[in-house]
C-alpha cells in the first residue's frame, strides 16, 4: 500500500503565479494536497521565463524555476476572461477547500471571483490572496517582484558592506520567506474550519509576513531608535566570522569560532602559533577589534587552500566552517544527496527535470514529489472529467468557445 | 485558530520563531526554559542597551505569544515533570544537536511511548542524520552549505549575509508548516510522529532555484552588487536615486519585458532617451545580448541613461511613479522609513504590546496575515524568566505549594 500523504483529502484551486504564491502550493502538493493550478493561455507565467533553464534553453517548460514551484501540481489553462471559463471556476470553487491567488489586487474582482463572489458559491471556502503590499493601502495596487518587496522592507538595505552601496539580498527574497507563511495561514484555517465550520479570507502581504524575519532589527529601531545598518559578514558577538577566499576561481570558505575554544582550535589547525600566543587576540572582543589583522591571516592561510580540505580540517576539531556552496558544489554534496535534496522526475516533453526535495522529513507520512510540473493545459482533460465531472459534450462546448486557449 | 492546542517549546536560540507563528495562529505555546533562562536571552540587542535576560530584544522579536517555565531537563525529576507536560501536549519543538534529547531519554522515541499522538519538531543545522549530521554550526555557516550565501554581494570582495541572522528563520518557517501538515493527518489518525527539518536544505528556497543550475546543465549565476551577473553580462537590479537607491525589475522576455517597455516608454517622454531607443524589442532584448546581436555596449548605454533617469529623482516620486504608471520600481529603505511607512500604517500593521514589567508598551511587527474569521492576536508579550512557573505547576500539574518550593530550592524549576 502507497504511503498515505498528510494532507491527501486536501483540495486546492490554485490561481496563484510566479515564485511567492506557487511555492506555497507546492509545499501542500509535496504533503498530498491536490492542486489545481490554473494558468492563463494568454499571458505566460513570468516563471516560465526565467532561469536557470534546462540546458540553457529558454522555452516554456524548460524554466527550473517554475519546474521547481509547480512540480505536484495538476495543471489547466483557463482564459479568466472568457465568459466560459466562469462556470469552470465556479465548479473547482465548489470542489475547492481552498482558493489561492496571488494577482495585484482587485484583478480578482475584475473577473467576479473575488471573496464574496466565491462565498456564494461554497460558503466554507477559505481563500487567500497574497500580493506585494497588502490588499489595502496607498501601495495596495503596486505591481512587483519579490526583490521589489524585499527592498521596501528593508532587507537589500541591510545586505552588503559598511562602506559601499548596498549589495542588496540574492534575487526575489520575501519570495522565499512568505511561501511558508502562506502554507502556515492555509493550514490553520483548515483546522479552524474542520472545528467551526467557518471558511474565510485571508489577505496576505508579503512585505508584513518577512519583516517577522527582521524582528530584533525592528525592534532596535521601535525601542533604542537605532537604525540598523548593513555590517557585511560581521557579527556582534562571533569573531573571527567571515568568509575567506580558498584556491579556485570563486571559491571561498566560511569560518566561525564562536568562542575562546574554537579560537585555539582555529589556531592550531593553521598551525600558527604567533595568532594563538597574540593575547590581544584571547578574547572575542579583543578579537572583534583586531579583526582586519585576523582576517588578512586567515585569508593569507586558506587562499592555497581547498575549501572543502578546510571545512573537513576545522569541522574535526569542532570549528564551524563550511565551503561556501555554489550549485555544483551542493550538486556533490554528500549531506545533501543523504537528504534527498535533489529529486528526478521524468517530464513529459523534455524528458527529465530535476527539482528540490521536501524540505521536512515527517517520519510516518513523508512528504513526497509525486509529478512534474505541468505544461501549459496537461491536465485539462483530467481535471475538467475527472475532477469536475463533465461530459464530452460539456468538454467540447469549452473547447469551442476558446475559454481553453 | 490554533486555540485548542498545547506546544511545548523546548528549542534552544535556534528555534524560536517556530513556536512564536504556532502562538500568534492561537496555539498554547509554553516555552521550556533552563533554570536561569535560556541562552538567547543573552543575545543583543538589549532595551536601553541594558544587558538582561528579560531585556534581549532578540528574544522579544522571537517569543510573543508563549508562556514561560523553568525546569531542568538534565535531572531525573525534572524528567519526570517534562514527562507530565508531554502527557497533555499536542507538539513539542526542539532544536538541540541531533542525539542531545535521545541520550536524556527525551527523544522522539521515548515521548512517542508516553504519547503516541504527540507530534515531535526537531529544527538541526543539517538534519537529524547524514555525514555532517554533526557539523559545528552557525547562521553564517548554513548561509555558506545550503546555497545563497554565495549569490550575494559584491563581485570583488567575499559573499555576504543578511546583517540579521536568517537560516534558522528559514528552517522553522519550514517546521511549522510540516507540523501543521502532521497535525492535519493526526485529526483522522490519531497519531503523531518526528519531523526532521534541516536548516541547510530550507535556506536553499533563498537561492531563487539556482541550486539547481548544476542538475540543470545551466551556468551558475555571479554575484555583483545590486544585481545579478548572468553569462558574463551585469544586470543591476538595484539603482541610484538623488536621495539613495529604488529596486526596478529592469528585466526582458516575454514576461518582464513589457514592463521595461513601459517604463522606457517614460523614460523617453521625460527627454531621457531617443525614440530609437524607447523602441527596442525589450521582450527579446535579453536573447540578443545573450546571442550577440545586441552589442553589450548597448546594454551598458541604456543602463547609463537608465540611471540618469533614477538619478533625477528622489525614491518617493519613483515610489509614486510605480504605483501610478505601473513600473516596477520600490525604494530601497532603512528599518527607520519600514517602520515609518505609511503603507504599514495604513493597515494598521505595527502593534503596540504592552510590557507591564517595564511600564511601557512597544511597537512590534504586526500580525503575518490577516484572518477575516479568526484574527491573529497578541496575547501574550515575551514572557519573563518562569514567568507561568505557578500557573502550570501548580495550577496544571497540580503541584503543592510546598512541592513547588522544594523544586525551586533544589534548582529544578
Amino acid at each position: 500500500m502507497p504511503n498515505r500523504l498528510p494532507l491527501d483529502d486536501v483540495k486546492i484551486c490554485d490561481f496563484m503565479w510566479v515564485m511567492a504564491g506557487p511555492a506555497s502550493t507546492r509545499i501542500l502538493a509535496d504533503y498530498g494536497a491536490t492542486v489545481v493550478r490554473i494558468e492563463s493561455p494568454n499571458r505566460i507565467d513570468t516563471a516560465r521565463t526565467l532561469g536557470p533553464h534546462l540546458d540553457n534553453k529558454v522555452g516554456p517548460d524548460s524554466s527550473g524555476l517554475f519546474a521547481n514551484c509547480n512540480a505536484g501540481k495538476l495543471g489547466i489553462s483557463l482564459d479568466l476572461g472568457n465568459p466560459s471559463a466562469r462556470e469552470v471556476v465556479h465548479d473547482l470553487v465548489r470542489w475547492a477547500d481552498v482558493v489561492t491567488e496571488s494577482f495585484s489586487p482587485k484583478a480578482m474582482r475584475a473577473w467576479g471571483f473575488d471573496y464574496e463572489s466565491l462565498r456564494k458559491v461554497n460558503p466554507a471556502i477559505i481563500m487567500l490572496s497574497s500580493c506585494l503590499m497588502g490588499q489595502t493601502g496607498p501601495l495596495a495596487k503596486i505591481v512587483g517582484f519579490g526583490n521589489m518587496a524585499a527592498a521596501i522592507s528593508g532587507f537589500h538595505n541591510l545586505t552588503g558592506w559598511p562602506d559601499r552601496p548596498p549589495a542588496g539580498v540574492f534575487g526575489a527574497y520575501t519570495d522565499y520567506v512568505s511561501p511558508r507563511f502562506t502554507a502556515m495561514a492555509i493550514l490553520a484555517a483548515l483546522d479552524y474550519r474542520r472545528r467551526t465550520g467557518v471558511g474565510q479570507y485571508i489577505d496576505q502581504s508579503q512585505a508584513e509576513c518577512s519583516i517577522h524575519f527582521l524582528g530584533p532589527a525592528i525592534l532596535d529601531y521601535t525601542v533604542n531608535r537605532r537604525v540598523g545598518e548593513r555590517v557585511g559578514n560581521s557579527d556582534s558577538v562571533f569573531a573571527p566570522h567571515g568568509v575567506y577566499p580558498a584556491d579556485g576561481d570563486d571559491q571561498w570558505v566560511a569560518i566561525v569560532c564562536r568562542n575562546d575554544d574554537d579560537w585555539r582550535q582555529l589556531c592550531s589547525a593553521m598551525e600558527n602559533n604567533d595568532l594563538a600566543r597574540d593575547s590581544r587576540f584571547a578574547t572575542a572582543s579583543g578579537r572583534r577589534e583586531h579583526r582586519h589583522s585576523i582576517d588578512s591571516s586567515i585569508a593569507a592561510w586558506s587562499r592555497t587552500r581547498d575549501g572543502a580540505a578546510i571545512e573537513s580540517l576545522l569541522q574535526s576539531r569542532g570549528v564551524p566552517s563550511h565551503q561556501v556552496q555554489n550549485s555544483a558544489a551542493a550538486y556533490r554534496d554528500p549531506q545533501l544527496a543523504h537528504r534527498g535534496h535533489f529529486v528526478t522526475l521524468d517530464h513529459p516533453t523534455v524528458g527529465k527535470f530535476t527539482v528540490e526535495g521536501p524540505r521536512a522529513k515527517l517520519s510516518r507520512t513523508p512528504a513526497a514529489v509525486r509529478r512534474s510540473a505541468p505544461t501549459l493545459g496537461q491536465d485539462n482533460q483530467h481535471v475538467l472529467e475527472s475532477i469536475l465531472g463533465y461530459d464530452e459534450t460539456q468538454i467540447s462546448e469549452l473547447v469551442a468557445s476558446g475559454a481553453l486557449g | 485558530m490554533l486555540t485548542p492546542y498545547r506546544v511545548l517549546d523546548l528549542t534552544t536560540e535556534r528555534g524560536l520563531i517556530c513556536g512564536q507563528m504556532l502562538g500568534d495562529l492561537g496555539a498554547d505555546v509554553v516555552k521550556v526554559e533552563p533554570v536561569g533562562g535560556s541562552s538567547a536571552r543573552q543575545i543583543g540587542p538589549f532595551y536601553k542597551d541594558q544587558p538582561h535576560p528579560n531585556r534581549s530584544l532578540y528574544w522579544w522579536a522571537y517569543n510573543r505569544n508563549k508562556r514561560s517555565i523553568t525546569l531542568d531537563i538534565e535531572c531525573d525529576a525534572g524528567r519526570y515533570l517534562l514527562n507530565r507536560l508531554v502527557e497533555r501536549a499536542d507538539f513539542l519543538l526542539e532544536s538541540h544537536n541531533p542525539g542531545y534529547l535521545a541520550e536524556r531519554k527525551l527523544g522522539y522515541a521515548d515521548l512517542a511511548s508516553i504519547n503516541p499522538a504527540l507530534i515531535y519538531v526537531s529544527i538541526t543545522p543539517f538534519g537529524h542524520d547524514g555525514p555532517k549530521a554533526t557539523y559545528a554550526d552557525s547562521d553564517l555557516i548554513i548561509m555558506a552549505a545550503g546555497g545563497p550565501l554565495i549569490l550575494a554581494g559584491d563581485e570583488d570582495r567575499p559573499p555576504v549575509r543578511l546583517s540579521i541572522p536568517q537560516a534558522y528563520l528559514h528552517a522553522c518557517a519550514d517546521a511549522a508548516v510540516g507540523a501543521l501538515a502532521a497535525h492535519h493527518e493526526r485529526t483522522s489518525s490519531g497519531l503523531g510522529q518526528h519531523i526532521d527539518v534541516a536548516a541547510q536544505q530550507s535556506v536553499a528556497m533563498a537561492t531563487q532555484s539556482n541550486i539547481l543550475c548544476a542538475p540543470l546543465g545551466a551556468p551558475e549565476n555571479r554575484r555583483i552588487s545590486g544585481g545579478v551577473k548572468i553569462a558574463g553580462i551585469d544586470i543591476p537590479l538595484v539603482w541610484p536615486a538623488k536621495d539613495g537607491f529604488v529596486a526596478i525589475t529592469f528585466l526582458f522576455g516575454s514576461a518582464l519585458g513589457i514592463f521595461t517597455a513601459r517604463l522606457m516608454r517614460y523614460i523617453c517622454e521625460q527627454g531621457f532617451c531617443d525614440e530609437a531607443t524607447r523602441d527596442k524589442d525589450w521582450i527579446s532584448f535579453g536573447e540578443n545580448l545573450f546571442s550577440g546581436v545586441e552589442p553589450l555596449s548597448e546594454f551598458e548605454r541604456v543602463k547609463e541613461l537608465v540611471r540618469d533617469f533614477t538619478l533625477s529623482h528622489t525614491k518617493a516620486e519613483l515610489l509614486e511613479l510605480a504605483v501610478d504608471r505601473g513600473f516596477l520600481i520600490t525604494p530601497v529603505t532603512t528599518i527607520a522609513e519600514v517602520v515609518e511607512s505609511p503603507q504599514f500604517a495604513s493597515r494598521g500593521y505595527f502593534q503596540n504590546v504592552a510590557h507591564p514589567e517595564l511600564g511601557e508598551s512597544f511597537v512590534y511587527p504586526g500580525s503575518f496575515a490577516k484572518f477575516s474569521a479568526s484574527p491573529i492576536e497578541y496575547r501574550l508579550r515575551p514572557p519573563t524568566i518562569g514567568e507561568h512557573n505557578f500557573k502550570i505547576y501548580r495550577g496544571e500539574l497540580g503541584l503543592s505549594e510546598h512541592e513547588i518550593t522544594e523544586l525551586t530550592r533544589a534548582g529544578i524549576i
